[in-house]
């Protein structure tokens, strides 16, 4: 049904986005490889509707588009201009560390411990599992950074890892799922962007970890 | 005829009663004479539905059964059995239902314009209707239901008032306690799912004899720890004195009349009922208990001075006689002496009876005294009996009635209980038989001990000269709490002098169970006399036959020495003997000093203490004191020695677990990236 | 004749519980190389109080008013109650020993209530004596009464004083230790030595009197005959329960003659027991009487463990 080069090159893309993402500095960067990946997502699900021709699948897809690749950058664009972000804050771990982690966290997601999952769809196990590493890793990136826009674009970046294993695992056909996740994404950054505004003003930096006012 | 109101749709509809109460309490809540105005109503109305439904059952003997699966919990089926010994329970919590709720509707007055009528109509029915489900309920996950909102309602009755600080604190130690309750019973629920397959009590009664004798332990000392810290046994009994005093008194009649007897009736049901049969160690354990609550009760009630604690660890003791019956009952059935076992049930379902009306007839009383005097402080009570005639009267037929003493009512039940008591002791083996004499000794020193505090009371609240001028401001309370409280009083008396009758009822309660259902009963209304009679002329009392003596000497007397001798005697009132000083309140004997003696007597067990501070006019020379402080205190073991070490181990625990909560987001989502890897390493 | 037999018992304790009184003063005087008052000086005394007028305290209630007369019926329908003079009397209505003992307590209350109400400084003392001796004795009381109705199979006080108390030799020690039980709790209950003083003047060492004090005429009257009913209907169950003999087991004028020279003879061994302990110890402190009751208690027991059916 799916076609397993065109399929395997689109999620590579994602993939290397986040891994992207890890490495740089500035937001403005992330919130392009956020875009490039809801393309890609939309691409894949663009695929599925050509090849089962079903109209939701392709008003769905319509609907990602214009949301997940239109509004949502666009909002966060807005977001980071308003409160001047241009420069990503600092991270936990140095580079190598880093690197060391995501090769790790690859490796789980491709071993046998996970087989049962990646083997959902027997012929699909590559892109299971490279599906599995781009939830671990964007978790990684929630962990990793400090600033609080990294860490609501890494929400987003677990979002679209999850539709690709949905999509890739067989279930792209359930409407329910699509819908709920489009408008998860759209209430979350609405709400992203009021909370950030908001935490801003109330705490006068979007640095986590001197948000301190929450430890006892 | 009475089979029409023993249908499932009564049940339903007594049911439906409450929740339209409940509900239309929340819609006129605005105004705050509807409210109480309708929430009266229907709880009047579906009090005496409740009460004849109960009633008709019992004399029926219909076992009514009936439930609908839940189509989203398989394991949750709600279902309904009603079998004589719930249509008992039934019956008791409507009837005091019904005068609580008629002492109600004019007590509620003085909370007018403080606090929401809405609110405490809404949760005083969901109350009701929860203990009515509670005893009716047939599978373990909807009972949980059920008794969950039963607690919580009866939390937020207890904090109704809640400007006094201390019923807030109390509240709050009521929700912990109750919820250490029903977490016990929650796991020996899922201990006997895990073991029996379901959650249906008629498939673990079927399935019981294929227990585990330890997972059967287990489950008792589970249930005996969660159902008795409902019931209110020592020593979980801390949260009693605390949250009875602080509801309103027509809920604090309720909660010590009925609630803290549903814990008595899952032990019933069971024990009797679902898990026979059964070791005799439980049933003795169960009497050591009833015995050391009933002591313990009645020598803490003796030590206070707040005259609705006094009452609230009264209930700990009598709780303590009911289960000195249940644990006759129990032991009977285990070594084979289902007769027996039967008065034993019928003696603990009948003082079961008894101390809803009289508990709660006494509460009812003191809250009317409270309500007038503002005060709950006995030392600043004294000669109400001349402003609050009536309500004294009330009090003083509750006095009698807990202490026992014949005609009324509490004095029958104590006699069946003594009665099976020894008919332990004259029959049964060695060991046992020490039990029982344990039991027996008991409840007699229970029974003169609680006669000593209720002459305290008494005396001290209705007697003599008044101690403080609130007591001159009382007046006698309204037609509505006259009328809640003499009802009452006149079912001590009918209770006690029909016991004879009575007891066919509850032997009919205490035998619907399957395990006595064939026991032929040897207690008999006998002779047509109104007798009871145990064990074929072992005992027997007649209680009209007594009541018709005492009031045919008294008119005797009466007559004979007031019209017959010396009629032209002249009577003139004078001044009590003052020893030529101003007569004056201080020199009345206080609450304090009429149980001193008592107190230090038993001062192994109370451990009073006592604590002086003095200052002096010239702190040199110490030679004129200008001021002496007293302070006598009791002090709380349970605390010290109990709870205080579990505190403090939970604490410590806590603020270790501290250590992993350190405010960082960053962190926390390397918690859920970490427990996400190993879920799904481990789960594949 | 039955019921000429139940008339003469209702009777029996008003009328002969002064005399009983009186005989005790008697020793005791004696005892004292004093002559004494007579014998039916009591009687005497109850007339006088019946015919004086009375002074009621202002500050009492309706309790003061009525309670005399509710402590005296109670006495008199105990008396009905206990075995005095024929065994073969069945009165399962109020023949139970649970019921005596309850029925005593009611006197009891209201006696108390009587003393905490004119609100003197003494009676409530009195008051608070009398509960807590009473509360402690109860626990003798039943256990003691207890032992003698599981020797006998029935708690009917009729059928266990048919039974033969002592007579039964294979019962004798536990009859005799629940007798030594009972007796502490005869002492006890109707306020002789060593538990209280009944003709102290003493207000501070009163148990008893003190609850009386604000009382006059007719209600003195009443109360005093009450307690001297108490008494004598203790030393009924005290000789009847326990040592039965000659007691009527037919209702023949023989058998009924025989008992009321028995019960005579055993009052008059009562009461000279009760007046040589007068006489020979003093009253024991406040505080050292709930040791004497625990004991009295324990004898019980010990009885009720010895008892081998």
């Amino acid at each position: 049904m799916i076609d397993f080069v065109p399929s395997y090159f689109l999620l590579t893309i994602l993939f290397l986005s986040i891994v992207f993402c890890h490495l740089s500095k500035k937001n403005a960067g992330a919130i392009v490889c956020y875009a490039v990946q809801s393309v890609v997502i939309v691409c894949m699900l663009f695929k599925s509707f050509l090849s089962s021709h079903e109209v939701s699948l392709l008003i769905i897809a319509l609907l990602m588009f214009i949301v997940k690749v239109g509004v949502g950058p666009v909002f966060l664009m807005k977001l980071i201009k308003k409160h001047a972000l241009t420069f990503s804050v600092s991270t936990y771990l140095s580079t190598p560390l880093l690197l060391m982690i995501i090769a790790v966290l690859t490796g789980i997601a491709h071993s046998q411990l996970l087989a049962p999952i990646t083997s959902l769809i027997p012929g699909n196990e590559a892109l299971l599992s490279l599906s599995l590493a781009s939830m671990l890793l964007s978790l990684f990136l929630i962990i990793n950074r400090k600033g609080a826009l990294s860490q609501l674009i890494g929400i987003l970046f677990l979002e679209n890892s999850i539709v690709a294993f949905a999509t890739f695992g067989g279930l792209e056909q359930s409407l329910m799922l699509q819908i709920g996740i489009i408008f998860d994404v759209l209430v979350w950054i609405i709400i992203a962007t009021v909370f950030v505004s908001m935490i801003y003003k109330h705490f006068g930096t979007l640095n986590v970890t001197s948000m301190k006012n929450l430890k006892d | 005829m009475t089979a029409i109101f023993t249908i499932q749709s009564a049940f339903l509809s007594l049911l439906g009663i409450f929740l339209a109460g409940a509900a239309g309490s929340l819609i006129l809540r605005k105004n705050d004479s509807w409210a109480n105005g309708w929430s009266s109503f229907c709880a009047v109305t579906g009090s005496l539905v409740g009460a004849i439904f109960g009633i008709a059952t019992m004399i029926s003997g219909n076992n009514l059964s009936f439930g609908m699966a839940s189509p989203l919990f398989p394991l949750l089926s709600i279902s309904f059995y009603v079998d004589t010994l719930s249509a008992f329970f039934i019956a008791v919590i409507s009837i005091i239902a019904l005068f609580c709720s008629l002492y109600g509707f004019g007590y509620v007055k003085h909370f007018y314009k403080k606090y929401s009528i809405g609110a405490l109509g809404f949760f005083y029915h969901l109350f009701i209707a929860g203990m009515i489900l509670v005893v009716s309920a047939s599978n373990g996950l909807f009972f949980l239901i059920v008794w969950e909102i039963m607690s919580v309602a009866s939390y937020f009755l207890v904090v109704y008032d809640r400007n006094d600080e201390n019923n807030v604190k109390a509240g709050f130690l009521y929700l912990i306690m109750t919820h250490i309750g029903t977490a016990f019973i929650t796991f020996a629920f899922f201990l006997l799912y895990k073991f029996t397959g379901s959650f249906d009590f008629e498939a673990i009664k079927a399935g019981s004899g294929a227990l585990p004798v330890a997972i059967k332990n287990a489950v008792f000392v589970l249930a005996m720890i969660g159902f008795g810290t409902k019931a209110g046994i020592v020593p979980f009994h801390i949260w009693l004195p605390s949250a009875h005093p602080a509801a309103p008194s027509h809920v604090s009649g309720l909660m010590s009349g009925v609630m803290i007897k549903t814990g008595v009736y899952m032990m019933i049901r069971l024990f009797m009922d679902m898990l026979q049969p059964i070791p005799t160690w439980w049933g003795l354990t169960v009497l050591v208990i009833g015995a050391v609550s009933s002591l313990l009760g009645v020598l803490y009630a003796l030590s206070e001075h707040d005259i609705k604690k006094l009452l609230a660890y009264h209930s700990i003791e009598n709780i303590g006689i009911i289960l000195l019956g249940l644990g006759s009952a129990l032991t009977f059935s285990s070594i084979g002496m289902p007769v027996i076992a039967t008065i034993a049930l019928a003696a603990s379902l009948f003082h079961t009876l008894n101390h809803a009306t009289f508990k709660s007839l006494l509460f009812l009383s003191a809250g009317s005294v409270i309500n007038k005097t503002h005060t709950r402080n006995m030392e600043e009570y004294g000669g109400l009996i001349k402003f609050m005639p009536l309500t004294a009267l009330f009090f003083l037929v509750g006095s009698m009635a807990i202490s026992a003493l014949p005609p009324f009512n509490g004095f029958f039940s104590e006699w069946l209980t003594f009665q099976s008591l020894f008919q332990g002791i004259a029959s049964a083996d060695v060991i046992v038989k020490w039990f029982f004499v344990l039991g027996a000794g008991s409840l007699a020193f229970t029974g003169g001990l609680a006669l000593a505090c209720f002459v305290k009371v008494f005396g001290i609240t209705f007697l003599a000269r008044p101690r403080s001028d609130e007591v001159f401001h009382a007046k006698e309370s309204s037609f509505s709490l006259i009328a809640g409280m003499g009802a009452l009083a006149v079912l001590s008396l009918i209770f006690g002098v029909f016991s004879g009758y009575l007891i066919t009822f509850l032997e009919k309660a205490a035998t619907g169970m399957g395990f006595l259902k064939n026991a032929t009963t040897i207690t008999s209304a006998a002779s047509g006399h109104g007798a009871l009679s145990v064990g074929n002329g072992f005992a027997s009392v007649s209680a009209p036959a007594l009541f018709v003596f005492l009031l045919v000497a008294l008119v005797v007397s009466v007559i004979v020495f007031r019209f017959v001798i010396n009629r032209h005697q002249k009577v003139k009132v004078g001044m009590t003997w003052d020893c030529g000083t101003n007569l004056r309140p201080r020199m009345e004997i206080t609450a304090t000093g009429f149980a001193r003696s008592i107190i230090l007597i038993f001062k192994g067990v109370l451990k009073p203490s006592i604590q002086q501070e003095i200052t002096y006019d010239d702190a040199k020379s110490r030679y004129l004191p200008k001021s002496h402080v007293i302070i006598m205190g009791i002090h709380d073991v349970y605390y010290s020695y109990l709870y205080q070490p579990i505190i403090k181990v939970v604490t410590v625990l806590s603020s270790w677990a501290t250590k992993i909560q350190n405010g960082n987001i960053n962190v926390y989502v390397l918690y859920v990236l970490i427990a996400l890897i190993l879920a799904l390493i481990s789960a594949l | 004749m039955t019921i000429l037999i139940w008339i003469l018992q209702l009777l029996f304790v008003p009328a002969l519980s002064p005399l009983c009184v009186g005989i005790i003063r008697k020793i005791k005087a004696k005892f004292q190389n004093r002559v004494g008052a007579g014998i039916f000086q009591p009687y005497r005394d109850l007339w006088k109080l019946l015919h004086k007028d009375e002074v009621v305290s202002k500050d009492a209630s309706w309790i003061s008013i009525c309670a005399p007369f509710i402590v005296f019926a109670v006495t008199l329908i105990v008396g009905a109650s206990v075995p005095l003079l024929a065994s073969f009397l069945n009165n399962p209505y109020t023949g139970d020993l649970l019921i005596v003992i309850y029925t005593l307590a009611i006197g009891t209350f209201f006696l108390a209530l009587t003393g905490m109400d004119p609100g003197g400084a003494f009676g409530g003392f009195g008051s608070s004596r009398e509960m807590t001796l009473s509360a402690l004795a109860e626990g003798g009381f039943i256990f003691s009464l207890l032992t003698m109705a599981i020797i006998s199979g029935s708690t009917n006080l009729f059928s266990i004083s048919q039974f033969g108390g002592v007579a039964q030799y294979q019962h004798l020690l536990p009859v005799l230790l629940a007798f030594g039980g009972f007796f502490i709790v005869l002492l006890g209950e109707t306020k002789r030595f060593p538990f209280d003083n009944p003709s102290t003047h003493l207000e501070l060492t009163m148990v008893h009197e003190a609850m009386l004090l604000e009382l006059s005429g007719k209600r003195l009257a009443l109360m005093e005959w009450a307690a001297s009913n108490k008494l004598l209907i203790f030393i009924a169950l005290g000789a009847n329960l326990f040592f039965p003999f000659g007691i009527a087991g037919s209702a023949t004028l023989g058998a009924m003659g025989i008992s009321l020279m028995a019960f005579i003879v055993k009052m008059l061994i009562f009461c000279l027991a009760i007046a040589v302990i007068e006489s020979s110890i003093a009253k024991f402190r406040f505080f050292r009487l709930p040791d004497l009751l625990i004991t009295s208690f324990i004898l019980n027991v010990v009885a009720i463990s010895l008892i081998r059916l």
